[in-house]
């Protein structure tokens, strides 16, 4: 609980590490990161690290005496110990590479892990920022979900009846376009606001109206897993932070030890 | 793309449109630029110094000097040239390293670390057999199998089209006299399972089989007397979150692999396209859920 990212292991003397990456770039890591990380772990650990699903790294079987000596190391390239306990987790965002994001969240991803490094609360807190409703890291289960949504209009341009908006691979990956002889038909049911199909649409026929974040709080996995609420539309990422501003501090308040946003908003409700 | 009525900056790191993963087919549109998602074999959920070394060496040389952690263990090297593709997977191969998890298959096996404190059985065995034998098998859309030891469930079991939790019966130990005042099995128990009659710790039929309590309890009065797994089978997450159902308890690693094998090839029979979608067919979990477990299963 004292220090940030040692995890006890099964060996006596001996922990894990946990490390994740701030500086330059939050969920990714440089090749001279990579290389540091091949050090230490040949040195002071087992020579293996696990790649955790919060977008940390671990290297087990460090000697609890050598830590500092190894944190030291690891901060000289941006590389910080953390999210373990009650420390805020490790913020994680999907792929800056991806084509269906919305639009890449990693630079505001890492801008948020600078704002909450080191931050303690009452109890185990993640936040996850998804490009769009796919959701690769799971914004639906987290206690705070950020999904990035783009709102689509159909333009007076016409459409050449091209058919890339629905055939793979680049087509709308939920099927929600018809083409008829007017033009594109958007189902909006299906639609899920990714904005997939603006990438392909050369006459500009269809394009992005304006983008904005959707928050879900309240969800987890685990023991009790739960899906997470819709809460609030917003539409910029100084709002964002505000909003996840606002919801720490409440949560904070309100919160006795040891509980999770979902049991508060279990309790209290939204 | 910058979009200055929101003020959202898209300082477009996206290179031409690439196909954003990539495993056994590899499809490329628009610019000559891949994403390459790799994995381990034999299946591991860690990797080893010389591994990591020759990432380092890959995106240094091929790509854009940066490796994306995707939340299933893989590692992402983005922007790798069309034309020297063959030589990074030439490099990775070496190494142990190939290319996958992507696309309609059998996703990377998902496994915690055994060293882990917390693990009541180790899950990284099984792992690599199911990864062996069933891992980027093509499927009829994707499949994501996790395994949990414990009921901490970061590995995400239950949002899982399969998903394997270890769990165990907890038993009080005869003879040794609990403290009056002390109540910490009960508050550990999230489900309610634990009561205390005259002293005496009851266990009910709440139970899950976590073995919270016996974490909590200082004075060793409890015990794990059977280690098993649970099976759940219908999971999901994404656009849609669903929590798998239960199929199985305490079975043990060949009963495992032999309930993997059977969801998986029942999936394969009994898949039919989405309502309403043209190419796409169900998820295993929507399967499961319109025929209903047990006739899904058999």
């Amino acid at each position: 609980m004292d220090t940030p990212g040692i995890i006890s292991t099964k060996h006596k003397n001996r922990v894990a590490l946990r490390i994740r990456s701030i500086e330059p770039h939050s969920s990714e890591l440089t090749g001279e990161q990579l290389g540091i990380i091949a050090d230490i772990a040949e040195k002071y650990g087992s020579g293996t690290v696990h790649v955790t699903p919060r977008q940390t790294i671990e290297i087990p079987d460090i000697e609890q005496s050598l830590i500092t000596e190894v944190t030291g190391i690891l901060g000289s390239v941006g590389l910080y110990p953390g999210s373990s306990d009650r420390f805020l987790r490790n913020i994680i965002a999907c792929s800056r590479w991806c084509l269906y994001n919305v639009a890449p969240l990693s630079d505001f991803t890492q801008k948020l892990n600078k704002i909450y490094k080191d931050k303690v609360l009452p109890g185990k807190t993640i936040i996850s920022l998804s490009g769009c409703d796919f959701s690769c890291v799971r914004s639906k289960t987290s206690d705070i979900g950020v999904i990035a949504r783009a709102e689509i209009e159909i333009t007076d341009k016409k459409c050449k009846q091209c058919s890339l908006c629905i055939k793979e691979p680049l087509g709308c990956q939920v099927d929600a376009i018809t083409i008829t002889d007017e033009g594109v038909l958007i189902d909006t049911e299906r639609c899920i606001r990714c904005g997939f199909c603006t990438n392909v649409c050369r006459p500009d026929s269809i394009r992005v109206k304006s983008r904005s974040f959707d928050l879900f709080i309240g969800g987890s996995g685990g023991i009790k897993p739960k899906e997470a609420q819709f809460y609030k539309n917003v539409s910029s990422e100084d709002e964002v932070v505000q909003e996840i501003n606002k919801l720490l501090d409440k949560y904070l308040s309100v919160a006795e030890s040891g509980e999770r946003i979902r049991d508060v908003t279990e309790r209290l409700g939204l | 793309m910058e979009d200055n009525e929101t003020g959202f900056n898209l300082e477009t790191p996206k290179v031409g449109i690439i196909r954003g993963v990539l495993a056994k087919d590899i499809e490329i549109v628009g610019e000559k630029v891949v994403n390459l998602r790799i994995c381990a074999r034999p299946y591991r959920n860690t990797y080893s110094v010389a591994q990591l070394r020759t990432i380092k060496d890959v995106i240094e040389k091929y790509g854009s000097g940066k490796v994306h952690m995707s939340p299933r263990h893989n590692l992402e090297v983005p922007e790798v040239k069309q034309k020297e593709l063959d030589n990074a997977l030439k490099d990775l191969y070496i190494a142990g390293l190939f290319p996958g998890g992507a696309g309609t298959s059998v996703r990377n096996i998902f496994t915690c670390p055994d060293w882990c404190s917390k693990s009541l059985r180790p899950v990284q065995e099984i792992g690599m057999m199911v990864s062996t034998n069933f891992g980027d098998k093509d499927m009829h859309n994707k499949v994501t199998i996790s395994f949990a030891g414990c009921y901490n469930s970061c590995s995400r079991p239950h949002n899982s089209d399969i998903g394997i939790i270890a769990i165990g019966r907890v038993e009080e130990l005869p003879g040794k006299k609990c403290p009056e005042d002390c109540l910490d099995c009960i508050k550990s128990c999230s489900f309610e399972a634990i009561e205390k009659v005259d002293g005496d710790i009851r266990i009910n039929e709440k139970c899950i089989y976590c073995c919270k309590c016996v974490e909590a309890c200082g004075h060793n009065k409890l015990k794990v007397t059977e280690t098993g797994f649970k099976v759940l089978i219908g999971g999901r997450e994404g656009s849609k979150v669903v929590f798998g159902t239960t199929y199985a308890d305490f079975v043990n690693e060949f009963e495992v692999l032999e309930i993997v094998d059977r969801a998986l090839s029942n999936y394969e029979s009994k898949a039919r396209l989405k309502p309403g979608d043209r190419k796409k067919k169900e998820r295993l979990g929507d399967v499961a859920n319109r025929l209903g477990l047990e006739s899904f299963m058999t």
